[in-house]
C-alpha cells in the first residue's frame, strides 16, 4: 500500500505549475514494443490517431503486457461511436442494440476491465495510464486530469467518491464528465477513463443505454449505475496537450512519446490477436455472467414485470452468453436447437422455439419478443 | 494478487486515503483462520493467494488471503475457472474478481489443475469478503486443484503463515 500514497501525495497535493500547453509531442516515431519494454524508458507517451476502439484497446492492453514493469505510460486515443460493456456485464441488460450496428455506426465493445458502460464518440478522449501497482491509485489520474481541466478554464471539475470526474454547474447540478475503470495484473496496473469534451451523441446516450429486456433480466456480474453526464466543452486536442503535460510534470521530461500512429500497430502480431479476441462474439457476448430472463417474478427476482405481448410463461437461464434452459408455462425445451445454443448465434428464435417443439403461438409470438429482447449484433 | 493488495478501497473514507499510516494499518491483516482448524500445510505467495496442500500432495484448495479481500474492497463478480480444467503454470490466471469498477486476475500460486471450483461464489460474491480464507462448505475458497511433483516443489517455495504475516506487515509499513 505504501508506496502509492506518497507518489501521489509528492506531485498531486503540491503539483507543480503548469507548464504552457502549446508544446507539442516533439517526435513522430513509430510505435514500438521494444521501446515500450526498454528499461530505460520509465516514462512513456503514446497518442493514437486511430479511431478504431479495437484497435486501440488492443494497443492498451498490449502496452499493460509488455511496458517495463517499473515504467509509467500514458495513452491518449479517440475513438469513433461505440457503446463500451465493461467485462463482466451483461449485453442486453446494458444496451439497447437495435440502436447499435452498421445503420447506426455504432460498435458494441467488451472491453478487459471492470465497471460499467459507458459511450464514445469523436467528441470523447480516452485517457489511460498504466503504472506499478505499488504506484497505483484509483484517484491519482482522475486528478491528474482534473487539473488538466482545471488548466483549461474548467475550473469546478473534480473527482467524485466513485472515482469519477463530475463538474458541478449552476443550482448545484452535478454532472459526470469522465468515468473509470480499472484492470490489475500481477506486475501492471491499468486505469483508463473516458472525458466527454464535445460529444454530439450526448442525447443519443440516454436511449443507447436503455436495454428492452431490462425489466426481465436478473444478472450476475456488474450492473452499470446511471448519471447524467455532461460536456466539459473543450477542444479534444487542448485536452490531449494538456493531459500530456500534467503527466510530464508529474513523472518528467525524459519521456519517450510516440505520437501520430494508426491501425499500422495492428501489424504486431499480439496486438493483432488481441485485436481479433475482442472482435470474436464469444468475447463480446460470450463473456457474459449468468442471467436469467423471466417473465414472471421470481424468487431472486421479484419485480414485477411489464405486460408482454404473449400469454405464455417464459423462462431462461443463460451462462456465457450460452441457453442452458427454457421453460414455457413450466415446460423445458430440451432441445439441442435451444439448450447449449449461443444466444448471438440465434437470429430467428421462432425458427429455434418450432424446432423444439413449441406450439404455433408461442412460436410466433415469444419467437418475435426474443429477437428484440436478445438481439445481438452481426 | 499483488495489484490487488496495493489498490486502495473505494469504500474506505477519503480521509483514510490521505493518512497512510492510520485506519489501514491499525487492522491486523489476520483473524483467525475461519476453517476449522490452523492447516499446517497452508502457504502464501507474495499475491497474496493462499493454497492448503494434501497430505498425500495430490491435490490442493487455492484462495486469496483476507488481507487481499480486505484490499479489493467489495467483490461483486468472481468469474471461476473451468472445471476440470488444463495445468495452469504458476502465477498464471486461474480466475479474476471484480471490485470496485476494477477487474483483477487471481494467480495460480502452484502448478496446478482445477477439478472443482466453488459455485456459491457465482451467487454470494461477497463471501470473498468475509471468509476468504476459509477452505470448507461456505467458505471463500475458489478452487480445488490437482497438483503434480512440479506443483509440490513450487509450494514448498512458498511463505507459511508466519513469514507471510511478516511480508504483509512490511508491505504496510513500508
Amino acid at each position: 500500500m505504501r508506496p502509492l500514497r506518497h507518489l501521489g501525495r509528492r506531485s498531486i497535493l503540491h503539483p507543480p505549475p503548469h507548464p504552457p500547453l502549446t508544446i507539442p509531442l516533439t517526435s513522430s516515431r513509430p510505435f514500438s514494443e521494444s521501446a515500450a519494454a526498454n528499461p530505460s524508458n520509465k516514462t512513456q507517451i503514446y497518442v493514437s490517431r486511430s479511431h478504431d476502439p479495437l484497435t486501440n484497446l488492443s494497443l492498451e492492453h498490449r502496452l499493460l503486457q509488455t511496458s517495463h514493469p517499473d515504467s509509467i505510460v500514458l495513452l491518449l486515443y479517440t475513438n469513433r461511436p461505440c457503446v463500451v460493456v465493461g467485462r463482466n456485464q451483461n449485453p442486453w441488460l446494458e444496451v439497447n442494440q437495435a440502436r447499435l450496428g452498421p445503420q447506426s455506426h455504432i460498435q458494441l465493445v467488451r472491453r478487459r476491465s471492470g465497471g460499467g458502460t459507458v459511450f464514445h464518440d469523436e467528441g470523447n478522449v480516452n485517457f489511460s495510464v498504466i503504472c506499478p501497482p505499488k504506484a497505483f491509485h484509483r484517484d491519482t489520474h482522475a486528478e491528474m486530469v482534473v487539473r488538466a481541466l482545471a488548466a483549461l478554464g474548467e475550473g469546478r471539475a473534480r473527482v467524485n467518491e466513485r472515482h469519477d470526474i463530475v463538474v458541478d454547474r449552476d443550482e448545484g447540478k452535478t454532472f459526470k464528465v469522465s468515468g473509470s475503470a480499472y484492470k490489475l495484473t500481477r506486475l501492471r496496473s491499468l486505469h483508463h477513463g473516458t472525458c466527454l469534451l464535445r460529444s454530439p451523441g450526448l442525447a443519443r446516450i440516454s436511449g443507447l443505454l436503455r436495454a428492452p429486456g431490462e425489466a426481465f433480466i436478473k444478472a450476475q456480474g456488474v450492473d452499470s449505475v446511471r448519471s447524467p453526464v455532461a460536456n466539459v466543452g473543450v477542444e479534444p486536442a487542448a485536452f490531449v496537450d494538456a493531459v500530456v503535460a500534467e503527466f510530464r510534470s508529474m513523472y518528467g521530461g525524459q519521456a519517450v512519446e510516440v505520437d501520430g500512429f494508426g491501425e499500422e500497430v495492428l501489424e504486431f502480431e499480439k496486438v493483432r490477436e488481441g485485436y481479433e479476441e475482442m472482435r470474436e462474439r464469444a468475447w463480446v457476448y460470450g463473456q457474459t455472467p449468468r442471467f436469467v430472463l423471466s417473465t414472471e417474478a421470481t424468487e431472486d427476482d421479484n419485480r414485477e414485470r411489464p405486460a408482454v405481448p404473449f400469454e405464455s410463461k417464459l423462462y431462461i437461464e443463460a451462462k456465457r452468453g450460452i441457453v442452458n434452459k427454457l421453460t414455457l408455462n413450466g415446460t423445458s425445451l430440451d432441445s439441442p436447437s435451444i439448450v447449449g445454443a449461443s444466444i448471438w448465434e440465434i437470429s430467428d428464435w421462432a425458427t429455434r422455439l418450432r424446432d423444439a417443439g413449441a406450439g404455433v403461438d408461442d412460436v410466433k409470438e415469444v419467437g418475435a419478443w426474443l429477437d428484440g429482447v436478445l438481439a445481438t449484433q452481426p | 494478487m499483488a495489484s490487488i493488495a496495493r489498490t486502495l478501497m473505494a469504500a474506505r473514507p477519503a480521509i483514510s486515503r490521505l493518512a497512510p499510516r492510520a485506519a489501514p494499518l491499525a487492522r491486523t491483516p489476520f483473524r483467525t483462520f475461519s476453517s476449522s482448524q490452523m492447516n499446517l500445510l497452508r502457504k502464501y505467495t507474495k499475491d497474496h493467494e493462499w493454497v492448503d496442500l494434501s497430505a498425500d500432495h495430490k491435490s490442493a484448495v487455492v484462495g486469496i488471503s483476507e488481507y487481499a479481500a480486505e484490499q479489493l474492497g467489495d467483490v461483486v463478480y468472481v468469474e471461476l475457472p473451468e472445471a476440470p480444467g488444463d495445468w495452469i503454470e504458476q502465477g498464471d490466471a486461474i480466475g479474476a474478481v471484480e471490485s470496485v469498477k476494477s477487474a483483477s486476475d487471481i494467480n495460480a500460486p502452484i502448478r496446478c489443475r482445477v477439478h472443482a471450483i466453488n459455485k456459491a461464489l457465482e451467487e454470494k460474491p461477497s463471501t470473498i469478503n468475509q471468509v476468504p480464507e476459509d477452505d470448507s462448505h461456505g467458505g471463500g475458497w475458489i478452487a480445488k486443484v490437482d497438483v503434480d511433483e512440479a506443483g509440490v516443489k513450487e509450494f514448498e517455495g512458498l511463505l507459511d503463515a508466519e513469514a507471510y504475516q511478516a511480508y504483509v506487515s512490511t508491505v504496510d509499513e513500508e
